[in-house]
């Protein structure tokens, strides 16, 4: 649970370095522009180039190896699944065969290049945001969404929510552990039932927790809007950085697509 | 002081729950404008439900409640809670902001103030309560501690003449229980704000009021100087709290081993004031400054 | 031959079990730009049909707001809670849409899963950004309108609650695998058969599924069993069971304050 807190917490960023001090509005343009050429890239070369990147630059910024590998783990593991899948499950031409319990696999050629581009898009989509959430903490990618034209309300609810998984974040390890030493995990019927009665303590607790909150924020002036704070307006470095990484890019995508279709 | 005017006045107040608990049973509570006056209470005695009504969030089923003279309930919600600013006991309640400086900031945008307006209070509220440089990080990100000031900085931003706080020490090591009530102090000495503050830590917040109310079960037991509520000491022990150490040392001294010793001390200084004019000069040994 | 296949995956899968576990959400990349536009298109009425009924309710009483951001948060939590699943030694968790759409309805359960889906893609990267309309879909969408109907379904037929909220977290559950395994087939399938990758995928999926929806819905019928002995007049007052409502937030939240 505390690995939990720890990959969603954004400590890290916080860190003043040259990506974070970028405006969060451009920031989350310049993703969603490399994630939108991520997917349309017809060669696995360009979201792995993205992934080398991407990786490099969260590893300069100084993020932990350790939780670089926690976040990539489970996509490429992903990835893996859809590489064999593909392999196996499309495309005719035969690219490897081999004996296997008692009847043959075969791998196709054509499935073998789609599963590499979809792994490639896999993990390089979860690079580029791997990278975003290291040099934007989430309250400032909330602001950039609300001025990037998502609902207030939205806004509002996400930032509450972010707010309190963490205090209920501990609350859970506090039960899980409390329950741990009186051997409510020994186990595996005992367990379930330990869990539910976690969960049912945090959503109690949640709503114990929205009364008070309410009442806090009736003495500060809660009337059902909460005010959000704005982001400072957009200067011309961030038009330069968003113009440059569309021209960029769209290099990048028609040469590709000249190079490889 | 005592010829100021009252800041908070109720009278006869009694306040039930829906399930027919009776938390608040005739009670008459009285502050001055500029008094730093504390709740003395064990845990359950209607300390944070008196709290609630004065600060207008539970209304009262009998009595009633008068801020600067005027009734409550005929406040504009707005208004009032410009006057009264109330700071709850765990910070996790008031803290919902992402940042430091949104959650302090939430208070003086409700009210619908510029945003240069809002920015100065913000820095201001901070500044008061000395956690400056604080503004940028995540409310998840602070200790305990520092939670506790944030959220004394987010009432303070709206600027009310008048702060109410629940339990503002718990769960604070002694530093931070320290510098909370060196905090406190300087609002009501410096900045001039009427303090009401409920608590159960007997050694060392009673000693900074001006007066203490003694609340037993949803009665006021007494009310009046340190000197005079803690001179009671079997009404003290009636109320599930006790004496401070210092006191209870000295008194035991003067009941049991017969020392001579005048009044009743709260504080250190003043006990070692009376024990020091008790010892004969001869058997004390000058400290040499080095 | 296919049959064969599928049963070599299937004892393939209990191997890549971790990833298939996380596989719950549609991972960032997975879905062509046509297929993830589209999910987003069926997705944001929705998210919409939340935000609608969140403003008018938080328009009327200000609680709800922090109310939902609350139980969002608690789901969310929830949600992040590792199962021992009792293959392979591996952990993986529930959805919680089902227990959130019986204790704050359908709607508000599609907002409360978007922004949970958008945190979990920004800072597990679990889900994805471009993939979050077609996560939205299975997950906010299918698990809560299943949930929440089948609670009320079989409520009304006279299930004991507890039941009810086993059958709706369960079934809520393998509703968005079934939904998130559709999304993924009509996707990938590219040259090949539909029928035939989603046959696969449904199969792979299985092993790890069928036991975890059952996980699901008894952590759902704990939880909602916790609240019905610690709290029941909470399960009235959120409309849960439809009673007089005389529980403490009724009471005195709308009316609290002398000053209104």
């Amino acid at each position: 649970m505390s690995l939990l807190s720890e990959l969603f917490s954004d400590l890290f960023a916080r860190q003043d370095n040259a990506l974070a001090r970028i405006d969060p509005r451009t920031k989350l343009i310049v993703a969603l522009s490399i994630l939108a050429a991520v997917i349309y890239s017809p060669t696995p070369v360009f979201p792995l180039a993205i992934v080398i990147a991407c990786v490099a630059v969260t590893v300069a910024i100084g993020l932990p190896c350790r939780l670089i590998a926690l976040r990539l783990i489970a996509p490429m593991g992903i990835a893996g699944v859809l590489l064999v899948l593909q392999s196996m499950f499309s495309g005719s031409t035969p690219l490897w065969k081999f004996p296997a319990f008692g009847f043959d696999l075969t791998f196709t050629r054509e499935g073998w290049h789609t599963g590499c581009l979809m792994a490639a898009r896999v993990v390089g989509g979860v690079s580029v945001m791997l990278l975003l959430s290291s040099v934007t903490p989430a309250h400032r990618v909330f602001l950039a969404l609300r001025s990037l034209g998502i609902s207030k309300t939205w806004v509002e609810i996400a930032m509450l929510m972010y707010r309190y998984t963490f205090v209920l974040l501990d609350l859970t390890a506090d039960v899980t552990e409390a329950q741990r030493v009186r051997l409510g995990y020994s186990n595996l019927r005992r367990g379930i039932s330990s869990a539910g009665v976690v969960g049912g303590v945090v959503v109690l607790r949640a709503i114990d927790q929205a009364v008070r909150t309410n009442e806090a924020m009736r003495v500060r002036g809660y009337k059902g809007e909460i005010p959000l704070g704005l982001l400072p307006p957009l200067a011309w470095r961030d038009a330069w950085i968003i113009t440059g990484s569309a021209f960029v890019l769209s290099g990048i995508l028609i040469s590709l697509e000249v190079l490889f279709r | 002081m005592s010829d100021a005017p009252f800041a908070l006045e109720t009278d006869a107040l009694s306040f039930a729950y829906p399930d027919g608990f009776v938390a608040l049973s005739d009670i008459a509570f009285r502050v001055r404008s500029g008094e730093f006056v504390a709740m003395l209470a064990s845990n359950g005695s209607g300390k944070t439900t008196l709290i609630k009504v004065l600060a207008g969030l539970l209304s009262a089923q009998k009595g009633s409640t008068r801020i600067n003279g005027r009734e409550l309930r005929d406040y504009p919600q707005t208004e009032l809670y410009q006057l009264v600013g109330l700071v709850f006991q765990n910070p996790n309640d008031q803290l919902f902001g992402a940042t430091v400086a949104e959650d302090v900031a939430f208070g003086p945008r409700n009210l619908g103030l510029p945003e240069t307006e809002v920015r100065r209070r913000v820095a201001e509220a901070l500044r008061a309560v000395g956690a400056e440089e604080l503004g940028e990080r995540a409310i998840h990100h602070l200790s305990f501690g520092q939670q506790k000031r944030v959220a004394i900085a987010g009432v303070l931003a709206m600027q009310p003449p008048i702060l109410i706080l629940d339990e503002p020490t718990a769960g604070l090591d002694p530093a931070g229980e320290h510098s909370m009530l060196h905090l406190l102090g300087t609002l009501n000495r410096k900045m001039g704000i009427t303090i009401v503050l409920a608590t159960h830590s007997v050694d060392t917040l009673p000693l900074f009021a001006d007066r203490i109310y003694l609340l037993n079960q949803g009665r006021v037991l007494k009310e009046g100087s340190p000197e005079e509520v803690f001179r009671d000491q079997e009404l003290i022990e009636r109320a599930s709290l006790r004496l401070p150490h210092v006191s209870r040392l000295l008194s035991e001294l003067k009941r049991l081993d017969g020392v001579p010793i005048n009044g009743l001390p709260l504080t250190l200084r003043e006990a070692r004031e009376q024990l020091l004019s008790l010892i004969p000069d001869e058997l004390i040994v000058e400290v040499k400054a080095s | 031959m296919n049959i064969k296949k599928s049963i070599f995956i299937f004892l393939l899968m209990p191997l890549a079990l971790p990833s298939t576990a996380q596989a719950m959400h549609i991972s960032e990349g997975i879905l062509p730009t046509q297929w993830a536009l589209l999910w987003y298109a069926v997705a944001i009425p929705f998210v919409a049909w939340g935000l609608r009924d969140l403003r008018i309710k938080s328009a009327r009483e200000p609680f709800f707001k922090p109310m939902v951001g609350l139980i969002g948060a608690a789901v969310f939590v929830i949600s992040c809670m590792p199962i021992p699943v009792p293959m392979a030694g591996s952990c993986s968790h529930p959805c919680g849409t089902g227990m959130a759409s019986i204790l704050i309805g359908p709607a508000m359960t599609v907002l409360v899963s978007s922004i949970a889906l958008l945190l979990q893609a920004l800072f597990l990267s679990h889900g994805g950004l471009t993939t979050l309309g077609g996560n939205i879909v299975s997950m906010g969408i299918v698990g809560s309108l299943a949930g929440w109907s089948i609670f009320r379904l079989t409520r009304r037929l006279g299930l004991p609650a507890w039941g009810s909220a086993f059958l709706a977290g369960m079934l809520s559950d393998w509703a968005t695998y079934a939904a998130t395994s559709l999304e993924l087939a009509s996707a990938l399938h590219g040259t090949g058969s539909m029928p035939k990758l989603l046959t696969a995928i449904g199969i792979s999926f299985l092993p790890t599924q069928l036991p975890l929806g059952i996980f699901e819905g008894i952590v759902t019928a704990g939880v909602y069993c916790f609240i019905a002995a610690r709290r029941p007049s909470l399960l009235e007052c959120l409309g849960v069971e439809r009673k007089r409502c005389a529980c403490e937030l009724c009471e005195c939240e709308p009316k609290t304050g002398g000053v209104q």
